[in-house]
């Protein structure tokens, strides 16, 4: 066990000084810091230019309220200035002759030619709708990734045709939408009742801040395996290039000094997860939202990285050992990185039923098991305790499988040269006695 | 000084065999090395000798026979007291020179003290005490070189197992090196010294080891090898050069050097110098041992008879 320590010492030292970690330690910070401003530069920097536009309005009735629709938006825009997000201008023209058969053609040339961004034609009975009648709203634009147009049109023209309509059948449009008014929906959480038997009411509640803890758990656990266990595979593949190996097992056996390794590799992400958690917990603190983490999280959490760096761990150093060059690990850690990545393509459904069957299966898939059960965990009420405990031993069983093939490959490749690894040579590995 | 096995014996192989799939690596091989001595360990590339130094490291395990270092048969338990400097060496290139040093007698259960002590006098002995903060990749290939001799021997290993170790050195660090081994020699610790320099392994052996095609062909002192391989030589420098020893009775040219030839006598080398003497005017006459490098030669050539056996 001495030299199983003195290798993680070793492994734990060097990782810490590396610039590699300083990095990983402002990973987070400073990517969620750049998403931030980039998206806030991003709306400052959207293309103002008026966007001209012309309306082909075969009802004869539409177009000048677009226009007064349009000009209300810009001048409000106008006043808003810098307050908010800036928008560009919408400049209508009306087309004339309405009924002319090549408005399109013309129409279509005039945007090639850069001269309007889109065109659009109103159908002659979009008021009175029948069957078989020209009754469409079609828009026309070179490129359809500008939605902010189109919905505006569409929202405008369907209250003006809506309005008209009230109107031809004898009902007061002001009577009907004030009849029609939405009511808005709050969203709470659970109340409560103190030791007194006073009530304690619900604390509205958001979608976005109830995915929060759940997401940030669930990324968090992803951020904090991989910012170790990939390192061994190139720690691994270095000695082995460098020709370190050879000296090390001479020394220490395979399957202890890929232990050493494992067990730096948990240090240094334990060391990265008491900072990041510990900035959670402030933050968490600070937003009044330090009551929404459920009890054990935390000894979960912990339960959940240490076997995910074990798994993932001992994969990526029997892969390292396994090759003699980048391009091959490269190849081998395509299939491991899909494994890795199937809590990200699922979290979603996830997220919104827990406990459905879907979530309760595929978060009990050993891979995918500690981000998917964070997530489930920190949703409250979170998933009954056997299930936990079930994805607990089942991960714990294919751990201790990943780190006994792992050993195996990583005794044999570790001196194997110029053999690049094929599925069935690695195979041939774990097999022999 | 050290624990060593029965009767002195720092290593000891019995009948060690080793295949790798349809390939049989090393065949039935047995060898003793007594405590304290120097042995050499020579054979051509692919004799099975890396195979034969890692099965004594137990870096692989034998397939049959047995393994005892320093009195452990058959486990890793004395790997603590050996030192090994394998041919393809290699450093972590971005850890400063103190740090790998330190690390490697680590490893090998050193304190710290002791360790930082031991660093000390050895980058002092071999000229590197100013780099000992310096990170490898900052080092010269001679100086990577001698701090993995340092790696080798920084824990003060009883058996000392070095892989070619003056490979690449300018003769200046070479004979630091060999001085180096010496010493440790003379302090008691056990060398096994594979190399491909025969006048190396010659100056510095007490024995001699060969292994051609996985089995052991040569094992003794230099002197009793000599005796086996070369009562039968004789060279010759005679007016007339080569065209004089022509067709002569009882002797055979082995090689033609030019001014001298080597002869394989058959007979009585007296006998066969009276013949030449009857033949050509004779300037010298030398009944000579054959050098390390000729038996070795002679063993492992592609031709040889000898080499299939042990």
């Amino acid at each position: 066990m001495r030299k199983v320590w003195c290798v993680a010492a070793t492994e734990y030292q060097t990782a810490v000084r590396s610039k590699a970690f300083i990095m990983g330690l402002l990973a987070l910070p400073l990517m969620i810091g750049l998403s931030i401003g980039l998206q806030a530069l991003a709306k400052r920097q959207t293309d103002l230019n008026d966007r001209r536009f012309v309306v082909v309005d075969r009802t004869g009735v539409l177009y000048p309220r677009i226009e007064a629709r349009a000009q209300q938006r810009n001048e409000f825009l106008k006043q808003m200035g810098t307050n908010g997000s800036p928008r560009p201008a919408f400049v209508p023209e009306a087309y004339a002759p309405v009924d002319d058969a090549r408005a399109e053609a013309i129409l279509s040339d005039r945007i090639r030619k850069k001269q309007i961004a889109a065109f659009l034609i109103i159908g002659r009975d979009v008021v009175e709708p029948k069957a078989g009648a020209d009754a469409a709203l079609a828009y026309h634009a070179q490129a359809q990734t500008f939605n902010e147009l189109p919905d505006w049109l569409g929202q405008v023209l369907n209250e003006e045709i809506h309005r008209l309509r009230y109107v031809q059948a004898g009902v007061d449009p002001a009577l009907l939408q004030r009849l029609g008014q939405q009511v808005p929906v709050r969203r709470l959480g659970l109340a409560t009742v103190d030791p007194t038997g006073r009530l304690i009411p619900a604390k509205e509640e958001s979608r976005a801040a109830a995915l929060v803890l759940p997401m940030g758990a669930m990324l968090l656990l992803y951020m904090l395996i991989m910012s170790a266990a990939p390192a061994l595979l190139n720690t691994v593949l270095e000695e082995k290039m460098q020709k370190i190996s050879e000296v090390l097992i001479a020394t220490v056996s395979p399957f202890r000094l890929m232990l050493g390794k494992l067990l730096g590799c948990v240090m240094v992400s334990m060391s990265l997860g008491v900072l990041y958690l510990g900035a959670a917990l402030y933050m968490l603190s600070r937003h009044d939202m330090l009551d929404r983490v459920p009890p054990h999280f935390f000894a979960w959490f912990l339960l959940f990285q240490v076997l995910g760096l074990l798994m993932y761990g001992s994969v990526f150093s029997a892969i390292g050992a396994s090759c003699n060059e980048l391009k091959d690990a490269q190849n081998l850690m395509l299939p491991v990185m899909l494994l890795i990545m199937i809590p990200f393509f699922v979290w979603l459904p996830i997220a919104e039923s827990p406990n459905s069957p879907f979530a309760r299966w595929i978060s009990l898939f050993p891979p995918a098991t500690p981000s998917l059960m964070m997530l489930r965990i920190a949703i409250a009420p979170g998933p009954p305790l056997w299930e936990i405990l079930l994805g607990l031993a089942l991960t714990l069983a294919f751990t201790l499988c990943c780190v006994w093939a792992g050993g195996k490959v990583f005794r044999i490749g570790i001196l194997s040269q110029g053999q690049s690894p094929t599925l069935g040579r690695l195979l041939r590995w774990i097999a022999a006695k | 000084m050290s624990m060593t096995g029965k009767r002195g014996v720092a290593l000891r192989l019995e009948g060690v065999s080793k295949t790798f799939g349809t390939h049989t690596a090393v065949r039935c091989l047995s060898l003793e090395v007594p405590a304290g001595a120097i042995y050499g360990f020579i054979g051509p590339n692919g004799s099975g000798k890396t195979t034969t130094l890692r099965m004594i490291l137990h870096i692989v395990l034998p397939d049959a026979g047995v393994v005892e270092v320093l009195g452990a048969r058959g486990t890793r338990s004395a790997n603590d007291r050996l030192g090994y400097l394998p041919e393809e060496r290699g450093l972590y290139r971005k850890m400063s020179v103190r740090r790998v040093l330190a690390y490697q007698a680590a490893l090998k259960g050193m304190g710290c003290a002791a360790a930082r002590e031991s660093i000390d006098h050895w980058l002092g002995r071999m000229g590197l005490a100013a780099w000992a903060d310096h990170k490898v990749e900052a080092l010269s290939k001679g100086m990577a070189q001698k701090i993995q001799f340092i790696a080798a021997v920084v824990a003060k290993p009883e058996l000392l197992i070095l892989d070619e170790p003056f490979s690449g050195l300018d003769p200046v660090n070479l004979d630091v090196l060999r001085e180096a081994i010496l010493d440790l020699a003379r302090q008691g610790t056990t060398i096994l010294f594979s190399t491909h320099d025969m006048a190396m392994a010659e100056q510095m052996c007490d024995f001699i080891f060969m292994i051609h095609k996985g089995r052991k062909v040569l094992d003794g002192t230099l002197t009793a090898i000599q005796s086996q391989h070369g009562a039968d030589r004789v060279r010759v420098r005679v007016e007339g050069g080569a065209a004089a020893l022509h067709g002569l009775e009882g002797a055979q040219v082995i090689r033609d050097l030019g001014q001298m030839q080597e002869l394989h006598c058959a007979g009585d080398p007296q006998e066969l110098l009276r013949a030449l003497v009857a033949r050509a005017r004779v300037h010298q006459f030398e009944i000579s041992k054959p050098s390390l490098h000729d038996i070795f030669v002679s063993i492992a050539r592609p031709d040889s008879a000898e080499g299939g056996h042990a």
